[in-house]
């Protein structure tokens, strides 16, 4: 049954893809921008211009260029079936290459912050619904109030003046490891994992002291939608007539506890799914803040320097990551709650 | 009262109170014996409810017992810690609630949740557990129950629900049942069969019951001893027989003038072969909610439409006022043809014909008075000026009974039962020839109900109305219709005078409906009657009906060609029809 479920939900997700291509591909060419001339700069000879539009590919037809961004040119073996992105206009590397450096870094960086406000606005939640009126919910309250008053960025600029500027006991927004440290071999390219695998716990620590400003910003924002769904959730479960019927019929409090879990878990996980793919792409302001070089900040470049390919591959990235991330929610709730129709 | 070695649990001044405000029961006093089913009844916000979960040392959220004790086996349980609490609830007391579905956790399989309270108290191994939950199952008459034990609930109908909760209740052989309204939102057959095995599985182990319940009808039939609470107070503690003859009696509608020259008439309301479907969203199937529906009322007739959830009656309801377009068939209002009026026309006959819908609460906007409610036809009608429309709006609260204080309030501060006479109320402004009543009386208490079947019948003398009541409660029919149409899965079974359906019914279908009808008597007790017509098994699927009679697969009678051949509705005797091919002929099975 749930293979079913979820092979037909990859079929699914792979149509929404395709469309996804065929969209993303055409509107970047509607786009009133012309990336030779971004290229060879505005005051280049008519020879130079048509050079460089021949070299991106930009002198053939609409339908032609797709075709080589599916098919690959010639013999080049790329092309999306092949799973490659192509090459980069600016850089000139491969932006496959790219986005496995970028990725991993947005990816360790949302992941750690979700563990976080997950780890904390579960308990919160729970014990705000098990208590209500009482100082966890009251507190939770002003913070929800509070958190959700400014955007991530602002945060992030208040703890890095509070934390770096005024107190001193953060470091400073500059990247991932102090300058004057060698970073690990790339492996994962999660910075911490890659410092274990090489066994480098002074490298990890120092990792995580420069995330840490990050993590507190990303995971401060993040927890007050979580633990509100948290409490929510549990409080209507605890109201709900199975657990008073589960207490009439003298069940013992370990099983009438997994019972409201269980039933409450299950709308708490998809708002979590929602947001992580939501962060996977929205992380970048952070990113910027923190000079931290993810895919968010990788995006933004390539979109100033109209990098058509690097945009595509960017774009391709984040939407099939959500997708399967979609993908891994739904089959958890329907593992969870049988009412899900597999 | 009980004797005292008899006694299973007794309660001892137990006063239970909600934060903040008047104690919802105070010093109850009651002894429960061995074997002994006692009904608990008073009005709604009587604290039936609340004393019947007070039994298990048990509260809602927010509120508190605030004195007494509860004697059973040897303790106080308002002593005992909450582990020992634990043990006896679901051990030695049990509980069945009034909203089954919600009751049983949505996530786990149901045989899961009968066995694992089970193996709480049992100390037993799942095995045994998962087999004592089979064995359960089986015991409370469903089907099949090795692979029911693994539905979920939301797989499961309400009576079924609520059958698997009996069995949770009473696999570990409690000592004594509470039963919260255990049947409310069931249908009448179903509600029947339940409280039948809830009786006779109480008569065979022994097991004490307390049965809360509104209906004098349950009351009557199934109890030993009625509990009466009125307003957190023990009002009355008398055996079940007393308790009914001391409420009042109420009869039958013997056959009223009605039958005065009908032949002479044009019927004021003619269908003929309405049919209406529903699609199913996905699919090419099509839910068939009325198949062959025709019947005739007449200037000043009442009739009673009555059938099981699911058969339809709604639909033919919605269709009268084509609320609904009918797929097929054709609906005549005193001579006018529904299908082929529109526009001016169709806007003048709705004001002759109006509808009283089931959710009071529904039909009124919640955030106008009754008087801008009551203003608003009256206006977008034109029937009255402003000046004259406070008469207008009087009359009409007069002729239900109610008194005009309530124009200045809001749905939400009156009870049910008024709010449900000021629909009527409402509907009458128009000054309509004809009311579709579409189960005006199941939302509301007992007493209620009878004060809306009191002034439909005197609208009826008093106006000429006529009125079409659709309903699946048979005590409001029986009392308020000189006519009843049986409705089973969208066709009309039967068709007959009130008399004739309730004391001679012919078709099997309606032999069983009225069979499961609760009298409040005493003297004839349901469980002790021999000569019960039960149906077997489920109401079949909308979806995918039996080709020849619907009710072919659950009739003791029907033969190969029930099963092949179409029914048709056939007069049985002048102004009876019934639509089954054997009749007249299970006399014969009857016999041999």
């Amino acid at each position: 049954m749930i293979w079913r479920f979820t092979l037909r939900r990859l079929a699914v997700g792979l149509v929404q893809l395709s469309v996804l291509i065929v969209a993303v591909f055409f509107l970047i060419r509607l786009l009133p921008a012309d990336p030779v001339a971004r290229f060879v700069g505005m005051n280049a000879s008519p020879e130079a211009y048509a050079l460089a539009e021949q070299s991106l590919g930009l002198d053939l037809p609409v339908t032609r260029q797709f075709e080589a961004f599916l098919f690959g040119e010639g013999n080049d073996g790329g092309g999306l079936f092949r799973g490659e992105l192509g090459t980069s206009w600016v850089t000139g590397s491969s932006v496959n290459q790219e986005i496995r450096q970028y990725l991993p870094v947005t990816l360790e960086l949302i992941t750690l912050s979700f563990l976080i406000a997950v780890g904390l606005g579960v308990p919160i939640g729970v014990l705000g619904a098990v208590n209500p009126g009482g100082a966890a919910d009251k507190g939770t309250l002003v913070y929800g109030l509070f958190a959700g008053s400014q955007p991530e960025f602002s945060w992030g600029i208040i703890f890095i003046f509070v934390f770096f500027v005024v107190l001193g006991i953060a470091p400073g927004p500059l990247g991932r490891l102090s300058p004057l440290t060698d970073p690990p071999d790339f492996v994962t390219g999660a910075i911490t994992i890659d410092a274990l695998l090489a066994g480098r716990v002074d490298i990890f620590l120092e990792a995580l002291w420069y995330l840490s400003l990050p993590i507190l910003t990303l995971s401060f924002v993040l927890s007050g939608p979580i633990i509100k769904m948290v409490r929510e959730n549990v409080a209507q479960t605890m109201n709900a007539d199975f657990m008073f019927y589960g207490q009439a019929a003298g069940l013992p409090r370990g099983v009438l506890a997994r019972d409201a879990l269980r039933a409450a878990f299950a709308p708490a996980l998809t708002l979590i799914g929602i947001l992580f793919g939501f962060m996977i792409g929205g992380a970048v302001l952070i990113e910027s803040i923190f000079s931290i070089s993810g895919l968010g900040q990788y995006a933004i470049r390539s979109i100033l320097a109209f990098d058509y390919p690097a945009i595509q591959g960017v774009v391709l990235t984040i939407s099939a990551l959500t997708l399967l991330i979609y993908l891994a929610i739904d089959v958890c709730q329907a593992l969870l709650d049988p009412r899900v129709s597999v | 009262m009980a004797d005292n070695k008899n006694t299973v649990l007794s309660a001892r001044g137990l006063s239970v109170q909600y934060a903040a405000e008047n104690p919802t029961l105070t010093d109850i006093n009651l002894d429960i014996a061995a074997g002994e089913i006692v009904g608990l009844t008073g009005s709604s916000g009587s604290g039936k409810s609340t004393l019947a979960y007070a039994l298990l040392g048990l509260t809602r959220r927010g509120a508190q017992v605030t004195g007494g004790k509860i004697d059973f086996d040897g303790h106080d349980l308002l002593a005992l810690s909450d582990e020992e609490l634990e043990r006896v609830r679901g051990r030695d007391i049990a509980l069945i609630v009034q909203n089954p579905r919600s009751a049983l956790h949505p996530m786990y399989q149901v045989g899961r949740q009968i066995s694992r309270v089970y193996q709480a108290h049992k100390d037993s191994g799942r095995t045994e557990a998962q087999q004592r939950a089979i064995e359960m199952l089986r015991l409370v008459g469903i089907n099949d129950p090795e692979r029911r034990s693994d539905a979920f609930v939301h797989e499961l109908s309400g009576g079924m629900a609520q059958r698997v909760l009996i069995a949770l209740a009473l696999s570990t052989n409690p000592k004594l049942l509470i039963a919260d309204e255990p049947t409310s939102g069931l249908d009448v057959t179903v509600q029947a069969q339940f409280l039948d095995t809830m009786w006779e599985t109480s008569r065979e182990t022994g097991t004490a019951m307390v049965l809360v319940t509104q209906e004098p009808g349950i009351l009557a039939n199934y109890c030993d001893r009625v509990i009466e609470l009125d307003a957190g107070h023990v009002a009355k503690d008398v055996s079940a027989s007393a308790f009914i003859s001391a409420s009042t009696k109420r009869s039958t509608q013997s056959p009223s003038a009605v039958e005065r020259e009908r032949q002479n008439h044009e019927p004021l309301l003619r269908v003929e072969g309405l049919r209406k479907t529903f699609p199913l969203r996905g699919t090419k199937k099509v839910v068939q909610a009325v198949d062959d529906v025709s019947l005739s009322l007449f200037a000043g007739e009442s009739v009673g439409l009555v059938g099981e959830s699911g058969s339809g009656k709604s639909t033919v309801g919605r269709c009268l006022l084509k609320l609904l377009e009918a797929d097929a068939g054709k609906i005549t209002f005193d001579g006018q043809d529904l299908a082929a009026i529109g526009g001016h026309t169709l806007r003048k006959l709705r004001q002759r014909i109006q509808i009283v819908q089931q959710d009071p609460y529904d039909s009124f906007d919640p955030r106008w008075s009754i008087e801008k409610s009551l203003l608003d036809p009256l206006v977008i009608h034109k029937i009255a000026s402003p000046a004259e429309a406070r008469g207008v709006i009087e009359e009409s609260l007069s002729r239900v009974s109610v008194e005009f204080s309530v124009l200045s309030r809001r749905p939400r501060d009156l009870s049910a039962g008024v709010l449900q006479r000021i629909a009527i109320a409402r509907a009458l402004l128009m000054k309509p020839d004809f009311l579709v009543l579409d189960e005006p009386t199941s939302m509301l208490a007992p007493q209620d109900r009878h004060v809306i079947l009191d002034v439909l019948k005197r609208l009826r003398t008093e106006l000429g109305l006529s009125y079409l009541l659709i309903s699946h409660d048979l005590t409001s029919v029986a009392s308020a219709c000189d006519r009843v149409v049986v409705m089973y899965l969208g066709q009309v079974v039967e068709v007959g005078p009130t008399v004739d359906i309730f004391e001679k019914p012919i078709h099997p279908y309606t032999k069983a409906l009225i069979g499961a009808h609760l009298e409040e008597n005493p003297e004839t007790r349901r469980v002790e009657r021999l000569d019960r017509v039960d149906l077997e098994g489920e109401i079949p699927s909308p979806i995918d009906l039996p080709v020849g009679c619907y009710l072919a697969t659950r009739c003791a009678h029907a033969t190969d060609a029930c099963h092949k051949e179409r029914q048709s509705l056939s007069p049985f005797s002048s102004h009876h029809d019934v639509r089954c091919m054997r009749v007249g002929q299970f006399e014969l099975d009857e016999a041999s």
